[in-house]
């Protein structure tokens, strides 16, 4: 009976373990490197971890593609740094609350959209999106409009005894790993829970999901609840770690909603680890064609390398054209994204494995 | 009291009447046949029972609960179950996954349901299938796969839509096995089915509509015998 129980127990003890190493070494980084270049590569790298896991939640699992995402993100980056500008609410509160908001904007747009499928669906989620950054621009005495809001001072996060100040590029790298590791947890969670399976089969087939008890708009609110949650968590952030926002920035269409879509795209929709890898991609991605001088300052490169002179002078400006080159490639070629095609390699592999041993006897 | 109450149903699409007055009553423990030439109203009348169509006239109550206007998710936890004529697996899940989501209505523990999955699978025979993509399999097992779902949730009264056509002799054989088996344990059951041979071996009752309109009810004999059925299947004598 112990070593029936104990087994399985350390065999999955063993599995987490190549993930838990990584989390440990990533979070040892900091201490052995402080230039500000791949600190702030890292704190990239895992808020689009945390907004692919969100999206995944509702886009991957219940296959209701938002590309108005940005509503949720722009909701928590504006909530959070009003309560923290205008009433003096310490983040440690923000945060919560911009969760908070996203949800109950994330409940009103699910409530309206969810009653369309398919294109009608996407169309919407970008109306409504769109809309909600216009009348950011455009009720300036409540949001400060276009001019935005500048994060004076820096917060300090209290947190249990520790006073953890948000003042230094460091402490916000590890915060955003925090949550990125808790946003892939939650993820693993839904998919292994009924409401994952719940989520899939309305996914694969609406009409097959209501007939076999599956209230369609409760479930597809509730995987937009978690999504909103820590798309709003992750804006939050954000706002706190550039200490500047603006409508244009936190409710674009662009560098918000596409960009989440392209992340699970990138790295597979649907699954817990293609937002994972879908974040490595298009972080390093950007890192080469936004920033090439930053290849230069930690020493990857030599300062006149003809590269970065090329991509700094070709590619730079027209990144959002490379990104949306990429995203229709991959929509035609590779749908699945890089998760799919491991899994296709892996399945060939095994079927050449099973094919070829075993000569006649 | 009847398990199925269906009293003056009427269904209009624009002005045409996919089912029009149409009343008949199903019985605890049995199957009812229900036939009629294509565009007679039989899935229509599937949709209005399930809450995937809201009837226009009439009443629908199933164990003396009205029908009219539930959301099908609620039918379903009332112990009423539906296949789909144009079957609907939910292809990129493996066999067992299709069935855990049925039987997902009952339990919220992916434990119990994955039992509850195996058992279903193992009673239509799909348990060797178990592993694979439900979008991979042939028609017959796509068929039995809708079976095995429908039964993981739980129901009394299940609505087989042309569950044997284009299978071959021998798992329609299957099928008439296993809808005879589970009534022997207690199920009711409503058939759609276009094969006359099936029908004429598991029906208690026939009811046969035409154009949207009840046309004639009886045990198979009566209704094989009844004039107006044998006109309306092959036209009027001359």
């Amino acid at each position: 009976m112990a070593a029936t129980s104990v087994r399985p127990a350390a065999r999955a003890a063993l599995r987490c373990a190549p993930a838990a190493l990584a989390i440990v070494l990533l979070a040892l980084f900091p201490i052995f490197v402080t230039k500000p270049y791949p600190i702030g590569i890292g704190v990239s790298l895992f808020l689009a971890v945390l907004v692919g896991s969100a999206w995944n939640i509702l886009g991957g699992y219940a296959g209701q593609y938002s590309v108005g995402h940005a509503a949720y993100f722009g909701v928590g980056a504006y909530t959070a740094v009003m309560l923290f500008e205008r009433l003096h609410v310490p983040p440690w509160f923000g945060l919560p609350a911009a969760m908070l908001a996203a949800v109950l904007v994330g409940v009103v747009i699910g409530t309206i959209t969810f009653r369309l499928r398919g294109p009608y669906f996407v169309l919407a989620s970008i109306a409504v999106a769109e809309i909600i950054r216009l009348a950011a621009l455009h009720f300036r005495g409540f949001t400060n409009g276009a001019e935005g809001f500048v994060v004076a001072g820096a917060p300090t996060l209290h947190l249990l005894g520790l006073e953890l100040s948000l003042g230094t590029k460091r402490s916000f790298y590890w915060l955003t790993l925090a949550l990125a590791v808790g946003a892939v947890l939650v993820s693993r969670a839904v998919r292994r829970a009924r409401l994952g399976y719940l989520l899939l089969a309305i996914r694969e087939d609406q009409d097959a999901a209501h007939s076999l008890g599956i209230g369609l708009a409760w479930n597809k609110n509730l995987a937009l609840a978690l999504s909103a949650a820590l798309t709003g968590l992750a804006g939050a952030v954000f706002a706190g770690y550039t200490r500047f926002i603006d409508p244009n920035t936190v409710f674009s269409l662009t560098e918000v909603s596409v960009r989440m879509v392209l992340i699970c795209l990138l790295g597979g929709i649907g699954t817990v680890h293609g937002p994972i890898i879908g974040a490595v991609l298009l972080v390093l991605l950007e890192a080469v064609l936004v920033t090439p001088r930053g290849l230069v300052t930690i020493g990857l490169l030599p300062s006149d390398s003809a590269l970065v002179a090329f991509v700094g002078k070709w590619l730079s400006p027209a990144y959002l054209l490379v990104e949306g080159v990429i995203m229709v490639l991959l929509i035609l070629f590779a749908p699945e994204g890089v998760a799919g095609l491991l899994r296709r390699v892996r399945a060939r592999r095994r079927e050449t494995a099973a094919a070829a041993p075993s000569p006649a006897p | 009291m009847a398990l199925l109450e269906i009293r003056h149903l009427s269904k209009f699409f624009g002005g045409l009447a996919a089912n029009a007055d149409v009343s008949f009553s199903v019985e605890q423990g049995e199957i009812v046949g229900l036939i009629g030439p294509n565009g007679a109203g039989k899935t229509t009348l599937f949709d209005c029972v399930t809450g995937f169509h809201r009837p226009d006239r009439g009443e629908i109550r199933f164990r003396d609960v009205r029908l009219n206007g539930k959301p099908p998710e609620k039918i379903c936890k009332l112990g009423l179950a539906r296949t789909w004529h144009k079957v609907k697996p939910l292809a990129r899940l493996s066999v067992l996954e299709n069935v855990m989501v049925g039987a997902f209505a009952r339990t919220r523990d992916p434990e119990a349901a994955r039992a509850e999955a195996l058992e279903q699978l193992r009673v239509v025979g799909l348990l060797p299938r178990a592993a694979q993509a439900a979008g991979g399999l042939p028609i017959g097992e796509r068929k039995k796969l809708e079976v095995a779902r429908v039964l993981a949730t739980r129901p009394t009264l299940v609505l087989l839509d042309e569950v044997m056509g284009g299978l071959n002799p021998t798992e329609s054989d299957e099928v008439i096995e296993l809808v005879l088996a589970l009534r022997a344990a207690g199920l009711t059951f409503v058939v759609i089915e276009h094969d006359m041979r099936a029908i004429m071996r598991i029906s208690d009752r026939v009811v046969v509509l035409n154009s949207g309109e009840k046309l004639a009810e009886g045990t198979p004999a009566q209704v094989v015998e009844n004039r107006e059925v044998v006109a309306a299947y092959l036209g009027e004598a001359p």
